[in-house]
Order: C-alpha cells, then structure tokens, then sequence
C-alpha cells in the first residue's frame, strides 16, 4: 500500500470514527439507562475501594505514570483523567482528597483540573505529585512508593503509561495491605500489572474506563464506537484470513469457505455476546 | 460539549477544535502532492498545507520541554506545603534539592553528583526491581487462583527455563520459541490494537470538544 | 504506627464471598457479576438490629437468603438512611451510622474523629463503651468459635446459611473488622510487614535465595552452570550477524546516530551491548551522535563513554565530547521529539546535552551512515519505526533491546523495510564482544599499506594467510560506508559455491580483475526481478503445489540459483538463508553489474528509477542477511583504534552471565514454589468451603 492510499484511508478511518462517535452519542443519550456494558470484575471493585477511602479518612492515589499531554500517549493521558474525574467524583463525599501523581511533567494541569473539577465539596485539595521524569522511571517509583508509606492511601489506580517500574509500586502497595488496580499502555507494564495487581484492566479497557466509572451511566459512547470498530476489524481479519487460506488450498471449494466463514463469524458473535 | 459550560469553555473547546483539525488535516493531507493529482500547483498547495500543522507541532514540543519548569514548581511547592505537616522525606527532598542547585551553580558542568548519586541509587532500585518481579510473579495464584492464574505462571516458567543456557533444556526452548512466535505475539498485537482504537477515539472526541476538560 | 483497615485484605474477602456465593449458585465466571444480584440491607439498619439485646441468637430477618455477592452500601444511602438517627454515641459504630443530616463542615470533624478513635480502637485502646459492645460481640454471637479458628473457611456451627455468612463477613468489613484489640484478634488487620515479622518471612526467604544464587558466580568459578553464549551468532540469526557487520562497514568519519532509549532500570541488561557498539563505532574513528527521549539516558551514555576512557591506558588519548562524539539536547516530547529529530536534524545536532553549540551542520538526517537503536522497550522501537525511518531513504535502523522488547523487534526487523537487528540481551552483547574482539585482535596491528578492503568471498575470521592473498587478488572496495557493495561474483554457479562462505578459500574463477575500483569490477550477477503487478508465491519447489515459502513484491529483485529443466521456474536466493522456485512468467531477468550494485556516490537514482534504487538496496540486504559474503568483518584499518576494542575489560563477563543463569534459576524456584504454596491454598480453601457446604 502506498503513501497516498494509506492517508486516503487514514483519512476515511478518522471521519467514520467523528461520525461513529456522534451517532453512539445520539443513541446512547436515548438509551443510556438501559444500556447494558460488558462487566469488567477490574471496575467492580471501585465502588469498594471508593468507599474504603471515605470510611477510612484516607486519599485514594491515582497514578498517570508517564502518559503525557503532547507525546504520543495524549490520547490515554486525557482517557484517565476522565476516569479518574469520576472516581473522584465517588470519593467527594469524603474528607480527604485524592492524590494524583505522574511523571509527566506536561500532565500535572491536566491532574489538577481533574482534582478541582472532581472534587466538588471544597475544603482542602491536594496538589498533583510530579516526580522527574519521563518513560520508565525508576525516579519516579522510588518517590510513589514514598507516598505510599508516608500518605497512607487506602487505595492505587494505576492507570496511564508505565513499564516494568510498575512492580516496585504495587509491590510496596501490597506490603502495607493497599489494594491496586492497574492498567499500562506499554506491554511490559501491563504484564505486571496482570500479575501483580489486584485487579487489572487490559488492552482498549483502559479507554473505557471512564464509562465503567460514571455512576450515572453516562459516557458509553466512546465504549460502544470502540466496539463497532474492534468487531469491523476482526470480521476483517477473519475474512482476510479466510481469503488467505482459500488461496493456499486451491482444492478447497468455494461453498465450503462461505460454511466456514459463516460457523467462524457465527462463533464470533456468540463469544462476543456471551461476554 | 456538555452542559453549563461558559463563554470560556466555548472558547477553549473552539480552540481545541481547530487545532486538532488543522493538525490532523495537515498529518494527513500534507507532503504528498500525489493526492492532489498531476495539477501543476499540486507541490505548493501540499506543502502550503502541512505547514500549519508543523508549525503547531514545533510549538509543542516547545511547550514540552519548557514543561519540566511545572514540574519543578510543582515538586516544590508540594513539598514545601508537605513539609509544615512535618513529612521528614519531603524535608531530605528539599534539601538535596537545594544542595544540587548549590552544586551545579559553582561547579559549572559538573554531573559527578549525577553518576555517584543518581545513577548507582536508580540501578539499585532496578536490582530491587527484579526481586519485586520475582516476588509478584510467585503470588500470581494467590491473586489469580483460576486457569489464566496458571497458565501466566507456566508461560513465564518456560520462557524463563528457556532462556537459561542449559542443554538439557532444549525442548523447553523449543516450546518458548513457539510461545513467542505465535501466541504471544498475537496476544500483543492484540491489546496494541485495542489501544490504538482507543487513541484515535478518544483523539477524536478530544478534537470534537467532547472532552471533559472542555466543560465548566 | 497506626493499624489500619486492610483493604488488600477487604478485597481478597470480597473475592472470596464472590468465588463462594459462584460455588453456591453455580454462577461461573464473570456471570457472577451481572446485574441483578441482591444487595445487602444498608448497613445503619442492620447496626440497629445489632444493638437489640434479644439478639442472643444468630438470626438475620432482614437479610435476603439469595447468594449473590453483596454489594457494597453506597454513603449516600448511608446518609439518608441514618437521618433519622441521633448520633450522640462517640462509638465508631454510631458514627459510621450516623453520617446523616450533615452540614458539611460538621461531618469532616466527626470523620475526622472516627479515624481517631477507629485508630485508636485498633491500638489496643481502652475498651469501647457499651453499645459498641455488641458490635463486638459479633462474632461471638453470630458465629460459632470455629469461624475465628478459621480464616476464610467461613464453617457455621448454627444455621446460618452461606449468604448469610458472606453477608456476616461484609458486615465486618464494613465496620473496619472486629473493633477488638490487637491481643484479642488481630487476624484482619495485620500491621504492614515488617522484615522481621513471620509474614515477612517467604519474602526473605526468596530475596535471600535470589542474592544468594546471584552472587555465588563472582565467590566462585565452581558454581558456574550454563554454556557460554558461542561467539559467532547463530546460523539462523543472520540479522544479528548483518547488525554487525554492517556497524563494521561504517568508515572513518561516518557520523552514526545512536539512540539510548533506556534507562537505569535497563542498565544491567543493556550497559555491556551499548559499550561495545560505541567502542565498535570510535574504534573505527567513525563519530557517535548521541540522542534521547529520556534525559537520564544522555548522561547514562555519558557515564558509558567515561567507563571506557578509564580503560584507555595513558598512551592512548581519550575519546573527548564534541570531537569524537557529540551528546545532543535530549528530545523532549516522545514521538514528537523523534519528529521533530527526523524533519529538523540540523537544529538538533547544533546544541549539545549541556547547551553548548556543537559546531556541527547538517542539512538532514539523511547525512548519517547508519542509526542505532538501544532500547528496553518495544515502544520506543515503534516510536522510531514510525517517526524516523520513514523520514529517510536508504538508511538502515539497527535495533538492539532488551530480552523483553525482543519478540516484537524481531517481528518489526522481519517485516519493516531499514530494520536491523534485533541484536539482544547479555548473551547477544557477549557474542557480539567475542566477535569483536577476535576481529580486531586477530589482524591487528595491520600492514599499514593494506588499503582496508571488503573481500567478497572471505569470511570474517579469515586466517592470516588468507588476508595476504585477497589483497591483492580479489576485488577491493573502499570501505566508504555501509551500502559500499563489493563486487559479485560472475556466474550464478560462483555465486552458489561461494555462498557456504568456507574460510580462506577464495573462489578464484569469481576473481575479474585488480582493479580496486568497484566500478571497474564489472562482475555480474544474474537476478529476476518481480514484473507481476501483484505480489507473488515463491516456493517450495517448481510446481504450484508446493508450499509458498515467502512472498515477493513487485520490484522485487532476487538472485538466481538456477532454473528447472524447462525454464518455467527460477530457483532464487531468500533473505532467510533459504531457497525458493518463481515461475519464470512472473518475473524478468536481470543481469546486475557491480557498478550498478555499488556505485551509490555515483549514479544511483540518476541511472536507476527511484524503485530500483530503493530495491537495489533491498536487494543488498537479501543478499546481506543471506550471503555474509557482502558484509563482513573487515580487518581493521590503519587509521582505527583497536585499542578502543581490545583495553575492554572482560574479567567480569563471564561471572554476570552465570550469575544471570543461576539468578534465572532461582527466580523459577521462588516462582514455583510460592504459586504451588497458593495454589495449594486455594484448593483447601475451596475444599473447605463446599465440605462445609
């Protein structure tokens, strides 16, 4: 594929997807209520770990990592501080605000917006934690796994960009009984997440998390266009696949690629449903 | 955009918007004349249309690298408002902060602090680090007491055992080559797909002004 | 220090009232929390049936008898719910309940009080009056002795039934665990581990082993366990090998772009494969740019270059900044940073680490010979992939990571255009170190009249007498940068008998002339060249039902190994070491001279279209990776500083390595063991709970 079909179809990608967004918006705002989203046991726990932090007077800590406003992981800086703008929304009834941290230093307005426009009730506000600096930042676990002998959260959402990094905090988390839940962009913190946290999320769940976290419901839209995409892309895939196999066997009928291409998209579709 | 949002956030949602638009417009139609067919200004007009996009993505990565003075402030300012409420860490941090400050104002240049502080601190604490792994990765079944619990654990055995240099282990190698090759590699195609979906929705809704930071 | 509610603890409880309410309903999976489950009563109603002194026996009227994992009550519903409740009880419990009508600025003091007192509670303080006596006799009146005795196993001596317990086992979790004091029952609320506690004990056990086994290699040689890595890399990792040779055909003077994407936490791993590139690089008096995302890793690399003057002896001069390499401004922003690198080269090689102006012009990126890529995480492989290889033609990206970036850099290697490599990890770094060393110690010091040279048929580890002859009588190619080619051999049975690459046995039939000049050396080499439209099956064997091998493009051009007895197939030389059969009407032939092959600073996109020059490059590489013939170790020459190679100190190599082996061991042995000890744990808990079911 060469330069110029690629863009036409980056191009035709990024409108369907503005056009994906406004139509789910639409449904969804008609259909909020009663929109049923897939259970993720990673949310699941919030409710909990939202109430542990009010009845135990103790801040929840919600880390951006690395993801910052301006590098290539904008996209997920601003999805968590989404996230995180709706637990802290669930906290607001205590009286301890939550800390955010990260170490981008490009994210600290983001956080603090976030705390500010979360933290409805007034009273003292936490500032966001910057420590230095960048991707994978041993600085940066070093000066968390501080916070968290010194402030005591009752609770970590690990939620943006880490690496490896990541073992040393919910290791220190776990040793003082502090329970996490993670979620990395970059694979080698997401595998530690997966084997260390309490609860992981995993994949495109860290961009709808905020949908998981509104406790009023609101904000499926993104969840449902990621949906419609991913589901577009495996059919594509699939039928690609399919294609490709035809092509190697040349013995193989027609009639019985469609069969199979039919019980393949059929078994898609009830794995997709049952989940 | 949401509701009750003022003039302001009007604003600034406009702003976002045209920004994102001019710089995707230029990512995506800029430099590549051949999409404006053999005309003869097709050059010109191309150039002329990556040019905004450029000029706002210096901007940014100016913006970036003046974005460390926020850090610093920051850092500062948390710690000093840390250090009435008699955190003792916070009062080592100030310190040696300003004891670098002193040390790089009159030894112009001089990073041996950096080597003989900070390089052997951070290595020590990547040493700790692998023993942070090893203990996480020995209570996965404690957390994770179900078939995916185990299956993680036997993956992470064999590819370790297959990354030991040892003869007898050469089937092992054989099944961890296979691991990586195929499911492993799916599998981390897999979630950068899930991810890169994400990135573009949630670049497009923040570029549509749907945004929460847009709201009042 | 403060005890404090535990709520790793909370949520393991939670879990596992979950995993018994799925035991009980036969719910499995994520089923178990679909909507619709039962919720427990809010809790104030419950405390207040609690403080009823009839309740002598365990009875719970309004509780629903559904399993179902209970859900947390919200505050909110605390609140309205405790409205009607006085709260002039200091006790936690009335406090908890009695968060209602507040005024705002009230509550925070009487929260604030309620983590003193439940703080206090947990101490050891002095009893707690008497209505919060019966909170505490929860356990004793609802459930038998043995729910004490037994953690987890939630066994009812009396009839509770199993939601019940959970709901018992919430009830508890809510009101921050039995308010009893450390002494009485401490088994909810364990104080953070410390080193010396019991709990603390597997955690020191397994740091122990690690540092034991880690430093046992270093006491002593008779703990070595494992082979050394070989010191040539394997047969089927020609990447690896073309990743060498090709930072050993830079010349003097060359500017290499280096990337160090890693920091202190990658340090261990990857500090040893980044020494021996930067002294590959300065041995050969090429120039290192040093760049990266990362600020520290600038002065890691900085660090590295320090490391390797120390080694100089005094004779030698050391390598100095902004002569022989140049540390440049790090690049703030991730990928757009690499953008920026990519479209602004010369802006960012004006200004040093340290803010100084280097002195250095360049027009565009497209002035470096070669870029390396040292990094720990596939990310940034990507990040560069995508930002700055697209940018430039004809440039090759040699990757080297981590043992965890691997798989994914071997996949970007195997699939994108200009990626090379990967080379990785400490067992990589040593085989890289052995090669180096043994080319450079080997032909050192050299005839200072040898002209250094390619030799089309020598392998890298020629022997002595081997160089003597070649020098004069094979084709030599000036070593003027990683796409200088040398010239090819005449025929493609030549080509085919020189493609075992056997050490000193030069084919002398492939030999034309003495001309140094490589445009003179008009050696051919017969090729196909991908004519079809679409992209097309090369395979197993001269028939279309033999396996397909691999896929050629159009433009595609590949050496021919010959053709089957009617010329319908072309037998031709894969990258991969393989070969492969295309039918002959998809392809044309193509002879290609030497001069076409290596003429690079002299006609290339004049002479050839632009898709041929990209493919004439792409074809270099096939022939690269597959006939390292084309890209060898060349001895060094007269201008380079083998000392930069041969002062490294190599006495700690073989110790890291083993100590890395036996460390990977007892990594697996702690791993095993404490998941088989939760493992086992989980069982019995699960046995416990369905025999008490």
């Amino acid at each position: 594929m060469d330069d110029t079909t690629l863009q036409v179809y980056s191009v035709l990608f990024v409108l369907a997807t503005v056009v994906l967004v406004y139509t789910a918006r639409y449904f969804g705002a008609r259909r909020a209520r009663r929109r049923a989203q897939r259970q993720i046991a990673g949310f699941d726990a919030l409710p909990g770990w939202a109430e542990g932090a009010i009845e135990s007077s103790r801040p929840l800590h919600l880390a951006f990592g690395s993801a910052g406003v301006g590098e290539d992981n904008t996209a997920v800086a601003l999805a968590e501080a989404e996230f995180f703008h709706h637990v802290i929304q669930r906290v607001g009834a205590g009286d301890v605000s939550p800390i955010i941290s990260t170490s981008a230093a490009a994210t600290v307005p983001l956080g603090q917006d976030t705390l500010r426009r979360g933290w409805q009730r007034g009273g003292a506000l936490t500032r966001t934690q910057w420590y230095p600096q960048g991707r994978r930042s041993i600085g940066y676990a070093a000066a968390v796994s501080g916070v968290i002998e010194s402030e005591r959260p009752s609770a970590h959402i690990f939620a943006g960009s880490f690496g490896s990094e990541l073992a040393l905090m919910i290791d220190s988390a776990a040793r003082r009984g502090q329970g996490s839940l993670a979620v990395s962009d970059q694979l080698q913190g997401q595998a530690v997440a997966y084997a260390m946290a309490d609860q992981a999320l995993i994949g495109e769940e860290l961009f709808a998390a905020a949908s998981y976290a509104a406790e009023d419901g609101r904000a499926p839209a993104d969840a449902m266009v990621m949906d419609v995409w991913r589901a577009l892309l495996i059919m594509g895939m699939t039928v690609v696949l399919l294609l490709e196999v035809a092509k190697q066997m040349p013995w193989l009928s027609w009639p019985a690629v469609a069969v199979a291409s039919l019980v393949l998209l059929g078994l898609g579709l009830l794995v997709y449903r049952r989940r | 955009m949401g509701r009750g949002q003022g003039v302001g956030a009007f604003f600034s949602a406009l702003v976002a918007f045209a920004v994102g638009v001019t710089v995707m417009l230029s990512l995506l139609l800029g430099d590549n004349p051949a999409l404006f067919g053999d005309r003869p200004g097709s050059d010109e007009l191309a150039r002329r249309i990556a040019l905004p996009g450029d000029v706002l993505l210096r901007l940014i990565v100016i913006f970036l690298a003046l974005s460390i003075v926020i850090g610093i402030a920051n850092l500062l300012f948390v710690h000093v408002s840390r250090l009435t409420s008699g955190k003792f860490y916070s009062a080592v941090l100030l310190a040696s902060f300003g004891f670098t400050i002193y040390w790089y104002v009159t030894r112009r240049g001089d990073t041996s602090l950096l080597e003989a502080v900070q390089l052997p601190i951070e290595s020590a604490l990547a040493a700790l680090l692998f023993v942070s792994l090893v203990h996480g990765s020995s209570r996965v079944m404690g957390k994770r007491n179900d078939i995916w619990g185990l299956l993680f654990v036997a993956v992470v055995v064999v590819v370790l055992l297959a990354s030991l240099p040892l003869a007898e282990l050469a089937p092992v190698k054989a099944w961890s080559d296979w691991l990586m090759r195929i499911p492993v590699s799916a599998g981390v195609r897999a979630m950068l797909l899930g991810i890169a979906l994400g990135m573009v929705v949630t670049g497009v809704r923040a570029v549509l002004g749907q945004d929460r930071s847009y709201r009042g | 220090m403060n005890e404090e509610f535990n709520w790793l603890e909370y949520s393991e409880s939670v879990e596992r009232a979950a995993a018994e309410a799925e035991e009980n309903s036969g719910r499995r999976g994520l089923r178990r929390f679909l909507p619709g489950r039962p919720k427990l009563p809010r809790f104030p109603n419950i405390l207040r049936r609690l403080k009823l002194p009839r309740l002598s026996r365990p009875r719970w009227p309004g509780l629903p008898s559904l399993p179902g994992l209970p859900r947390m009550p919200r505050l909110p519903g605390l609140r309205r719910k405790a409205q009607t409740q006085e709260s002039v009880q200091p006790s936690t419990a009335e406090l908890l309940g009695g968060q209602t009508n507040r005024p705002v600025e009230e509550l925070d003091d009487r929260l604030r009080a309620l983590r003193e007192r439940s703080a206090s509670g947990m101490m050891g303080a002095p009893p707690a009056p008497a209505p919060n006596q019966s909170l505490l006799d929860v356990d004793e009146v609802l459930v038998s002795p043995a729910f004490q005795q037994k953690p987890g196993g939630v066994i009812s001596a009396v009839a509770l039934t199993k939601a019940q317990q959970q709901q018992v086992e919430m009830l508890k979790d809510i009101v921050g665990g039995p308010l009893g004091t450390q002494e009485s029952d401490g088994r909810r609320l364990p104080r953070p581990t410390s080193v010396f506690s019991l709990s603390a004990l597997p955690r020191v056990l397994g740091t122990a082993l690690l540092a034991l086994f880690v430093s046992l290699p270093f006491v002593s040689s008779d703990f070595a366990e494992g082979e050394l890595p070989p010191v040539e890399f394997d047969e089927d990792r020609n990447s690896a090998t073309t990743f060498y040779n090709l930072l050993d055909n830079i010349a003097r003077d060359d500017y290499i772009l280096v990337a160090f994407e890693y920091g202190p936490a990658a340090a261990g791993e990857l500090d040893m494969l980044a020494e021996l590139l930067l002294r590959h690089i300065f041995a050969q008096r090429a120039t290192p740019l040093i760049v990266s995302s990362n600020p520290i890793a600038v002065v890691h690399a900085q660090n590295i270059i320090r490391e390797i003057n120390r080694s100089l002896s005094d004779a030698h001069a050391p390598l100095t900044a902004d002569e022989d390499y140049y540390l440049l401004r790090y690049l703030p922003g991730g990928a757009l940073g690499l953008r920026e690198l990519s479209e602004n080269f010369g802006d960012i090689a004006r200004v040093s680490a340290r803010g100084q102006l280097t002195g250095l012009e360049f027009a565009s990126l497209q002035e470096m010979t070669l870029m390396v890529l040292i990094t720990d995480s596939a990310e940034d492989l990507r990040s560069w992939a995508e930002q700055v290889l697209p940018e430039v033609t004809d440039m090759q990206l040699l990757v080297a990571t981590g043992f965890a970036a691997q798989p994914l850099a071997q996949a970007y290697a195997d699939s994108v255009e200009g990626v090379m490599g990967p080379v990785y990890g400490m067992r990589d770094a040593y085989t890289y170190g052995e090669k180096l060393h043994a080319n450079f110690s080997a032909l050192d010091p050299s005839p200072p009249e040898q002209e250094p040279i390619v030799e089309p048929v020598q392998a890298s580890d020629g022997a002595d007498g081997a160089t003597d002859s070649n020098a004069v009588s094979e084709p030599q190619i000036e070593r003027d940068g990683p796409t200088a080619l040398p010239a090819v051999s005449a025929s493609p049975e030549a080509t085919a008998t020189s493609a075992a690459t056997e050490t000193s046995q030069p084919t002398s039939t492939s030999a034309p002339t003495d001309t140094p000049a490589p445009t003179a050396t008009e050696a051919t080499l017969l090729a196909v060249e991908v004519t079809s439209p679409q992209r097309v099956n090369i395979r197993r064997g001269p028939t279309t039902v033999d396996d397909v091998l691999a896929l050629g493009y159009p433009g595609d051009l590949f050496e021919v190994l010959g053709t089957n007895g009617d010329g319908s197939w072309y037998q031709i030389a894969l990258d991969n070491g393989l070969e492969g059969w295309v039918a002959a009407f998809l392809v044309e032939e193509r002879v290609i001279t030497a001069s076409e092959l290596a003429g690079e600073e002299t006609n290339d996109s004049a002479s050839l279209p632009r898709e041929r020059a990209v493919m004439r490059l792409d074809f270099t590489f096939r022939l690269g990776k597959n006939q390292p013939r084309f890209y060898q170790a060349q001895a060094p020459a007269p201008g380079d500083r083998t000392e930069l190679v041969l002062t490294r100190d190599r006495s700690q190599e073989v110790p890291r390595l083993q100590a890395m082996t036996l460390g990977t061991l007892a990594a697996v042995l702690v791993i095993v063991i404490g998941n088989l000890f939760y493992a086992a744990r989980g069982l019995l808990r699960r046995r416990d709970s369905s025999g008490a079911r």
